[in-house]
C-alpha cells in the first residue's frame, strides 16, 4: 500500500507577504543553527533560524520591492539578493551584521532570477538578465567586472531571458550557461565565445524555470503549460528533447534537482508541490498544503542525508517545510 | 573538711585504728579506719597510703574462711584511699591488682565441697576498687603493667572480669565488670586518660592480641545474650568489643607488624609461648572468626529494641570501618547491611548518627579508595538485586521500607561506582524488574475514568496551581514512605548512573511492553530530575555532571517518544464523541503528536474495541504520569526548555482540555511548570509567546481528520488566551479551520462549531479598529472589509449551512455563533444585510417548527438581528413568522389550560413557553408596527389566564411587560379592557365619565395577571414621571 502523502514537518509563517524565493544554508557544524533565507514580495528576506523555526533576522534593502532570488556566497555569512528595484545586493551578514556591502544596478524590468557560479575561493560568476531585454551579462563578483554578454544572434526572437543556469562540467572546466527565453526555448551559451551553442525548443510558452544535472549532462524545464520538458546535451553539445511528462494542471513557478540527484521537485501554480525521481521521472509525490501558488522550492544543503528538507514558498505567505524520501 | 593536713597529724589518727585492724580483722575495725580515713586529707593520706593499706590488704588475705562482711568493707575501704591518692609503684599496682583479682575467685574455704563464689555485693566492691586501682595509677606506672611479664596476672584480670560479665546475674554488676575490662584495655573513655602513643599502641596490642579469643567471644555472648538483661550491658559489651578489636585489629597496627615473632630473653621463653604474633596469617585467620561473631552480633543489635543498642552498633561499624576495613575486609558485607539498613531507624538519633556516619564515610572516599570495600558493597547490592524482585512481592510494606532504604543506602554509598553494577546487564535487568513490578499502580478506581471536566473547556486559571504529582496508588504497597524510597532510587539512580544507558534502557521496557509503560515512565521521570541533581539526597558529589546538551539530549528523546501518537492519544474515556474520533485516529494515520510528520507512517494496532474501566484508568495514570515527565523536563532544563516548546507545548496544550479531569489537571500543572522554567509570568505569556508553534501544530493537525478535534482543541484554548496581537496569526488558521469543515460537514460540525464560536467570542472583544461604516451606507461601494470582520463574514457563510444539521447540539451551537457573527459583523452593515438575507429562511424554520430550546435561541439571535437591521427584519417577521407563532399560540391555549401537571413535560408546553419568553423582546427590538402588537397581545392575552400552567402565565407576563415598554398606552387600554379596578371620575361634570371595558366585571381567570401587570405599569409611569429623561 503506498504511503499517504506526508504533511509538512513545519510551516514558517510570518513573511506576512507572498513569498518568492527559499535558499537554505545547513551546512555548517554544530553549534552552527541550521539557516532558511527567504525572499518575499514586501521586499524583506527573513531568515529564518531552523532550530527554533523562528525568524532571527529581517533584511531589508529593495526598498519594499519584491524580493525573488536569494542566494548564499560560500558560507550564509554572505550573501546575495535581486529584487524587483533592479537592484542585486551582497549583504554582509556576519558577526551579526546585516550591510549591504555592495549592488549591481541590473537595469532589468523583467523577473528572471539571477545565476551564481563559484569558480575559486572568493570568486564567483554571476549571470543576469541584462538592460537590454534579450540580452545576458555574465559579471564577475566580487570585482564586479564584465565577463561578457551573451547576445541572440538578429532574428533569433527568443524573447526575454526568463531563467539561467549556470554550471561547469566539473570544477576549473570552462563555466556554460544555460538560458530558457520568452519564446519556450533553451539555449546552451557559451561564455568565453560568447555564443550559443545549442537552442532546443522545449516549450510553446515561456520557460519559467529550469533546473541542470552536470553529471548526467541533463537539465529539465517548466513552463507556463501542462508540461515538463526533460532536454540532454550530447557531446557534441547539442541540446536534444530526451522526454515530456505531461501534467494534469498547467504552470510551473520552479523546478530543483535535490543536490544527490536522485529527486526534483516542482513548485506548481495548482498549489502543489510535485516529487519526482530524477532518473526516469516517476510521478512520487504530490505535496498538498498551500492554498495559492506555489513560487519556490528549495533542498538544504545539510551534511547528513538523513536530515535534508525541503522548502517551499508560496504566494499564501507561508513556507512549508518537508522531509521527504530522505531514506532513499 | 580534712581536719588532718599533715601526715604528722594524720598518722597519730590513723595509727591507732590501723593497729587495732591489724590485730582483729573485722569489719567493725575496717569501718572505724574508714571513718578516721575521712578526717584526713589526700596529700597527707599519699604519705601514709602504703602505711594505710597494709592492714587493709592484711584483712583481705585473712586466713580462715572468708568473712564476706570483712571483705567487702576491706575493699571498699582501699577503694577510697585509692581514690585520694595515687599509686606511685609499679610493684604496689601489680600487687594490689592481683591481690584484688583473688577476692574474685573462690575463697579458699576450708567448708566442705566446692568453694562458695563470693557474693555479689562483694564482686560490685572488687570491681569497682578495680576500677578505682587503675585510675589511681598514673601513666607510666600503668604501663609498666602492659609487658610480656604481666602477661599471666592481666589474662587473669581479664578472664574474671569476662566471667562477671558474662555469667552474673546482676545488670549493675556485670556493666560494672565491663567498665572495668575497658580500663584494663587501656580504651578507657575518662578524659584524664592519654591516648596512647603509636609505639604503645603497638605493644599493647600484640599483649590483647592474646587475649583477643576470649574477649571476643564472651563479648559476643553478652551482646546476644537474654535481652532481658537490659541495654546497659549490651551497649558497654559492643563498645568493649569495638575498642578491643578496633585496637588489635587496627590496619595501622597490622601493618607494622614485623614479619617473623619477636624473641624474647630466655626466661621469658614461657611468657613469649603465650604472646600471639600479629602475622597475616593469624590476622586472617582471626579475621574470619570476627567475621562470624559479628554477623551474630549485627543481627542481634540491629533489632534490638533499645534504640542506644542500635546506635552503638552504628558506632562499632563506624569504629571497624575506620580501623581496620583492611583486616576486617569480609566482615563489611553485614555491617555496611547494618549501618545503611539503620539510616531509617525509627529513632531519630540514629537516624541523624548513622547519616553522619555515612557521609563521613563517603566524604573521605573510604569507599572509593578501598577496592575491597567497593567490592563488597556492589556484592551487597547484586545479591540484594538478585532478591529484590521477591521481596517486593513477598514483603509487606514495613518490609518494603527496609529492603529499598537498604537499596537506597547502598546505591548512595557506591555512589559513582554504582555504573559497575550496572554495566552488568543481568542486574540491571534485575533492579529494573524489581522497580517495574513495586511501582505497578492500582488502576481499579472507576472514579477516575468518572470525574470529568465540566464548565468553561479549555479555561487555564491564569494561576494555576504549580504542577504538584497527582497522588498516586500503588498496587503493592500503600505506605507513602515506599515511594520516596523508590523515588529517591531512582534519582540516585540518575544522579550517578550512566545516563545514556539507563533511559535507552527504561526507554526499552517502556516500549516492551504496555504493563510496564507508566512505571517506566516513572522511572525515567525520576531519573532526568536525579540526573540533574533536582530533589536528590546524596552521601557525596558527583565527579561530573552531565552537561545540559546530554540531559538534554536525554530529555529530548524522552519526550519524542512520549508524545509519539500511541502513547500520546490513548482512550481515556467512553465519550462517544470523543472515542469515535480518537479511534479513527488511530486507525487513520500514525503522526506523531508534535507538529509536523515524517512520511515514515506507523501502522498501529487497533485499539481494543471495548475499553474496559480498568485500561481507561491505566492509560489516564499513563497519561498523567508522561504530563508530569514533562513538567519535571522543563524544570530541570529551565531556560534550555524553550527550544523544546515547539514539540512539547502543542501536545500539552492538548491535553489541559481533556475531558478527564485528572488529565486536564495534569496538563495545567505541566503547564504552569514549563511557564516557571522558561520565565513565563503566566500560561497566557507562554501561550502568545509560542503561539506560532501552536498554530503550525493545530494547522498541520486540522489536516488530519482524526487530529481535527484535537487540534480544534488546541486552538479554542489558544483563543482564550491570547489577545488582539495573535489575530493574524490566528486568522491564518482560521481559514485552514474553515477549508476543513467544508470538507466535513457531516462528521466534525460540532467540533469546529466550538473552535469557531471561541474565535469570534475572541474576535467580538477586539476594539473595533478603523472606522465602522456609517449606518446607512447604502452608496458605499464594496469597501474591503477589515480582516477580523471578513473572517466574520466567511464564518456566518458556513453558519447559514449548518443551521440546518441534524444534530440538535450543531443547531444550538450554530444559533450561538450566528449570534457572535453578527455582532462582529454589526458596523458593517451592507455586509451583514445580504447575510442576513441569506440566513432568514433556515432562521425561520428555527422558529417556527424546531425544538423549544432551538426556537429560544432563534430568538436570541433574531433580537441581535433586530438590533442592527431592525426594518430590514420587521417586515419580513410579520409577513413569515409571526401569523404562525400567534395563531399556534392561540390553538395551543386550550390545551395547556386543560393540561394537568405532566403537562410541563411534553414539547407542546416547551415551545409555548419558548415562543412566548422569547416574543416579547423581539416585539421591542424589531420596533413592530400597530397591528402586529395587536397579533401578539391578542395571542398572549389567554395566557395571562389563572387556568393557564404557572411558567406560562409568568411568560406571558413578560410579553407584556415588554410591550409596556414598546407603548404603555395602548397596553394599558388593552388591558383595562379586560379588567379594570378602578372607576375613573371625570375631573369636570362636562367631561363624559369614562367606561372601560372592563369595569365593574367579575373577577375572572385573567384578573390576576392584569391586576399585576396594571400595577407594574403604575410603577413604570411614575418612575419616568419621577425622573425626566
Amino acid at each position: 500500500m503506498a504511503l499517504p502523502p506526508p504533511d509538512p514537518q513545519f510551516v514558517l509563517r510570518g513573511t506576512s507577504a507572498a513569498v518568492h524565493t527559499l535558499h537554505f544554508s545547513c551546512g555548517g557544524q554544530e553549534p552552527d543553527v541550521p539557516i532558511l533565507f527567504s525572499g518575499s514580495e514586501n521586499g524583506f528576506i527573513h531568515v529564518w533560524n531552523l532550530k527554533t523555526h523562528r525568524v532571527d533576522t529581517a533584511l531589508d534593502g529593495h526598498g519594499r520591492k519584491s524580493v525573488y532570488c536569494v542566494e548564499t556566497m560560500g558560507d550564509k555569512t554572505r550573501l546575495l539578493s535581486q529584487g524587483r528595484d533592479q537592484r542585486i545586493c551582497l549583504w554582509d551578514l556576519a558577526e551579526g551584521r546585516t550591510a549591504v556591502t555592495d549592488s549591481v544596478f541590473t537595469e532589468n524590468v523583467g523577473f528572471c532570477r539571477c545565476s551564481l557560479l563559484t569558480v575559486a575561493q572568493g570568486r564567483w560568476l554571476m549571470a543576469m538578465a541584462a538592460k537590454a531585454l534579450e540580452e545576458v551579462q555574465v559579471l564577475e563578483l566580487p570585482s564586479k567586472t564584465s565577463v561578457c554578454t551573451l547576445k541572440p544572434e538578429a532574428g533569433a526572437k527568443l524573447g526575454m531571458p526568463m531563467c539561467l543556469k549556470l554550471w561547469q562540467l566539473s570544477s576549473g572546466s570552462q563555466p556554460l550557461l544555460l538560458a530558457g527565453y520568452e519564446d519556450g526555448s533553451v539555449v546552451l551559451w557559451n561564455l568565453s565565445m560568447g555564443k550559443p551553442l545549442s537552442q532546443l525548443a522545449c516549450h510553446q510558452e515561456p520557460v519559467m524555470s529550469l533546473d541542470f544535472d552536470s553529471e548526467k549532462t541533463k537539465g529539465i524545464s517548466g513552463s507556463s503549460e501542462k508540461v515538463l520538458s526533460i532536454w540532454s546535451l550530447n557531446e557534441q553539445q547539442n541540446l536534444q528533447v530526451y522526454k515530456t511528462h505531461n501534467l494534469v494542471n498547467a504552470g510551473i513557478s520552479d523546478i530543483t534537482i535535490r543536490p544527490d540527484k536522485k529527486i526534483v521537485a516542482t513548485a506548481g501554480w495548482d498549489h502543489r508541490i510535485r516529487i519526482f525521481g530524477w532518473k526516469k521521472l516517476k510521478p512520487l509525490a504530490v505535496l498538498d498544503y498551500h492554498t495559492a501558488t506555489v513560487h519556490c522550492v528549495s533542498f538544504s544543503n545539510h551534511k547528513n542525508p538523513r536530515e535534508r528538507l525541503l522548502a517551499a514558498g508560496s504566494k499564501d505567505h507561508r513556507i512549508s517545510i518537508w522531509s521527504i524520501y530522505t531514506q532513499t | 573538711m580534712a581536719v588532718f593536713d599533715t601526715p604528722r597529724e594524720a598518722f597519730g589518727a590513723l595509727r591507732p585504728a590501723c593497729v587495732r585492724l591489724t590485730r582483729a580483722q573485722t569489719a567493725e575495725n575496717v569501718w572505724r579506719l574508714a571513718a578516721r580515713l575521712a578526717a584526713v586529707s589526700g596529700p597527707a593520706l599519699q604519705e601514709l597510703q602504703e602505711y594505710v593499706l597494709f592492714p587493709l590488704r592484711f584483712a583481705l588475705r585473712a586466713p580462715g574462711p572468708r568473712r564476706e562482711r570483712l571483705v567487702q568493707s576491706a575493699v571498699r575501704c582501699i577503694a577510697s584511699v585509692l581514690a585520694a591518692t595515687a599509686v606511685r609503684r609499679p610493684e604496689l599496682l601489680r600487687e594490689l591488682l592481683s591481690e584484688l583479682c583473688a577476692c574474685l575467685g573462690p575463697g579458699p574455704g576450708p567448708g566442705p565441697g566446692a568453694p562458695a563464689p563470693p557474693a555479689e555485693d562483694v564482686k560490685l566492691a572488687v570491681t569497682e576498687a578495680l576500677h578505682t586501682l587503675l585510675h589511681s595509677a598514673s601513666g607510666d606506672v600503668v604501663l609498666s603493667l602492659y609487658q610480656p611479664s604481666t602477661l599471666p596476672l592481666l589474662g587473669f584480670a581479664v578472664s574474671l572480669l569476662l566471667g562477671l560479665a558474662e555469667q552474673e546475674r546482676a545488670k549493675q554488676l556485670k556493666v560494672s565488670a565491663l567498665k572495668c575490662l575497658q580500663v584494663l584495655v587501656l580504651q578507657c573513655d575518662c578524659p584524664e586518660h592519654q591516648p596512647l602513643g603509636d609505639d604503645e599502641a603497638q605493644q599493647c596490642g600484640d599483649l590483647f592480641a592474646s587475649f583477643l579469643p576470649g574477649i571476643s567471644i564472651s563479648l559476643s555472648r553478652v551482646v546476644t545474650g537474654d535481652i532481658k538483661q537490659g541495654h546497659k550491658p549490651t551497649v558497654s559489651a559492643i563498645r568493649l568489643f569495638y575498642l578491643v578489636v578496633g585496637l588489635v585489629m587496627a590496619d595501622a597496627q597490622l601493618a607494622r607488624v614485623p614479619k617473623s615473632k619477636e624473641k624474647l630473653p630466655e626466661k621469658q621463653s614461657r611468657i613469649s609461648e603465650l604472646m600471639v604474633h600479629r602475622g597475616p596469617d593469624w590476622s586472617k585467620s582471626t579475621a574470619e572468626k570476627l567475621s562470624l561473631l559479628l554477623h551474630k552480633m549485627v543481627e542481634f543489635s540491629s533489632v534490638h529494641p533499645h534504640w542506644k543498642v542500635r546506635l552503638e552498633l552504628v558506632e562499632l561499624v563506624h569504629h571497624l570501618l575506620r580501623n581496620c576495613s583492611h583486616s576486617l575486609g569480609d566482615s563489611f558485607t553485614h555491617l555496611l547491611k547494618a549501618l545503611v539498613g539503620l539510616v531509617n531507624d525509627e529513632s531519630s538519633e540514629v537516624q541523624s548518627r548513622c547519616n553522619e556516619v555515612l557521609r563521613g564515610i563517603a566524604e573521605q572516599r573510604i569507599i572509593a579508595q578501598s577496592r575491597a570495600l567497593a567490592d563488597v558493597l556492589s556484592e551487597n547490592l547484586h545479591s540484594l538485586a538478585t532478591a529484590l524482585p521477591r521481596l517486593m512481592s513477598s514483603q509487606d510494606d514495613t518490609g518494603k521500607v527496609s529492603t529499598l532504604s537498604l537499596l537506597l543506602g547502598y546505591l548512595k554509598l557506591l555512589g559513582p561506582k554504582i555504573n559497575v553494577v550496572l554495566n552488568s546487564a543481568s542486574h540491571l535487568h534485575r533492579l529494573s524488574k524489581a522497580l517495574m513490578q513495586v511501582l505497578e499502580l492500582d488502576v481499579t478506581d472507576v472514579k477516575i475514568v468518572e470525574d470529568r471536566r465540566w464548565g468553561c473547556e479549555g479555561a487555564l486559571q491564569p494561576g494555576v496551581q504549580k504542577g504538584r504529582c497527582q497522588k498516586k496508588y500503588f498496587r503493592f504497597f500503600t505506605e507513602e514512605k515506599v515511594f520516596q524510597l523508590l523515588q529517591q532510587v531512582c534519582r540516585v539512580l540518575g544522579y550517578y548512573g550512566n545516563l545514556y544507558l539507563l533511559v535507552d534502557h527504561f526507554m526499552g521496557l517502556y516500549s516492551e511492553s504496555a504493563t510496564y509503560r507508566k512505571q517506566a515512565a516513572m522511572v525515567l521521570n525520576e531519573l532526568i530530575a536525579g540526573a540533574a541533581g533536582v530533589g536528590v539526597d546524596v552521601l557525596q558529589e558527583r565527579e561530573v555532571s552531565p552537561n545540559v546538551d546530554d540531559l538534554k539530549g536525554s530529555v529530548t528523546s524522552i519526550l519524542d517518544e512520549y508524545t509519539d501518537q500511541a502513547n500520546w492519544y490513548l482512550i481515556t474515556s467512553i465519550d462517544t464523541e470523543e472515542v469515535s474520533h480518537e479511534q479513527r485516529a488511530v486507525h487513520h494515520t500514525g503522526l506523531p503528536a508534535r507538529a509536523g510528520g515524517v512520511c515514515s507512517t506507523v501502522l498501529l494496532p487497533s485499539p481494543e474495541p471495548h475499553a474496559t474501566t480498568r485500561t481507561m484508568n491505566s492509560n489516564i495514570w499513563q497519561m498523567c504520569i508522561q504530563l508530569e515527565g514533562v513538567g519535571c523536563f522543563a524544570a530541570v532544563l529551565g531556560k534550555e526548555f524553550r527550544l523544546l516548546l515547539l514539540t512539547a507545548l502543542y501536545p500539552v496544550l492538548e491535553k489541559a482540555g481533556d475531558k478527564t479531569l485528572l488529565v486536564s489537571e495534569t496538563a495545567l500543572g505541566t503547564l504552569a511548570d514549563m511557564c516557571e522554567a522558561c520565565g513565563y509570568g503566566s500560561v497566557q505569556l507562554l501561550i502568545n509567546d509560542n503561539s506560532d508553534y501552536l498554530v503550525n501544530g493545530i494547522s498541520l493537525g486540522l489536516r488530519q481528520l482524526a487530529q481535527q478535534p484535537r487540534a480544534s482543541r488546541v486552538l479554542d484554548t489558544m483563543l482564550r488566551h491570547s489577545d488582539a496581537s495573535l489575530l493574524p496569526l490566528v486568522e491564518d488558521v482560521i481559514q485552514d479551520v474553515l477549508s476543513t469543515l467544508d470538507q466535513c460537514y457531516n462528521s466534525q460540525a460540532s467540533t469546529f462549531l466550538r473552535v469557531l464560536h471561541s474565535v469570534m467570542a475572541a474576535l467580538d472583544e477586539v476594539p473595533h479598529l478603523g472606522k465602522p461604516e456609517p449606518n446607512n451606507c447604502d452608496t458605499e461601494g464594496e469597501a474591503p472589509l477589515p480582516s477580523h470582520a471578513q473572517l466574520a463574514k466567511d464564518v456566518l457563510e458556513r453558519c447559514i449551512h449548518l443551521l440546518s444539521d441534524r444534530s440538535l447540539r450543531v443547531r444550538l451551537k450554530v444559533l450561538d455563533v450566528l449570534e457572535l457573527c453578527v455582532m462582529v459583523l454589526h458596523p458593517h452593515g451592507n455586509h451583514l444585510l445580504p447575510m442576513a438575507h441569506r440566513a432568514w429562511p433556515a432562521l425561520v424554520t428555527r422558529l417556527i417548527g424546531d425544538d423549544p430550546l432551538a426556537v429560544l435561541r432563534a430568538f436570541k439571535v433574531l433580537c441581535t438581528l433586530a438590533q442592527k437591521c431592525g426594518d430590514f427584519l420587521r417586515q419580513r417577521f410579520s409577513r413569515d413568522v409571526l401569523p404562525k407563532l400567534t395563531s399556534s399560540l392561540l390553538s395551543q391555549a386550550p390545551a395547556s389550560a386543560r393540561a394537568g401537571p405532566v403537562y410541563n413535560h411534553t414539547l407542546a408546553f416547551k415551545l409555548q413557553l419558548a415562543v412566548l419568553q422569547g416574543l416579547g423582546s423581539l416585539c421591542e427590538k424589531l420596533d413592530m408596527g400597530e397591528s402586529d402588537l395587536n397579533k401578539v397581545a391578542d395571542a398572549c392575552l389567554i395566557y395571562l389566564s389563572a387556568k393557564q400552567p404557572r411558567k406560562l402565565q409568568e411568560a406571558a407576563q413578560s410579553v407584556f411587560l415588554h410591550l409596556m415598554a414598546v407603548d404603555p398606552d395602548r397596553t394599558w387600554l388593552l388591558l383595562t379592557e379586560t379588567c379594570c379596578p378602578h372607576g375613573y371620575e371625570p375631573p369636570h361634570v362636562s367631561l363624559r365619565p369614562v367606561k372601560l371595558g372592563g369595569m365593574g366585571r367579575q373577577r375572572h381567570e385573567l384578573t390576576d395577571n392584569v391586576l399585576l401587570l396594571l400595577e407594574r405599569l403604575r410603577q413604570r409611569e411614575s418612575a419616568a414621571q419621577e425622573s425626566p429623561p
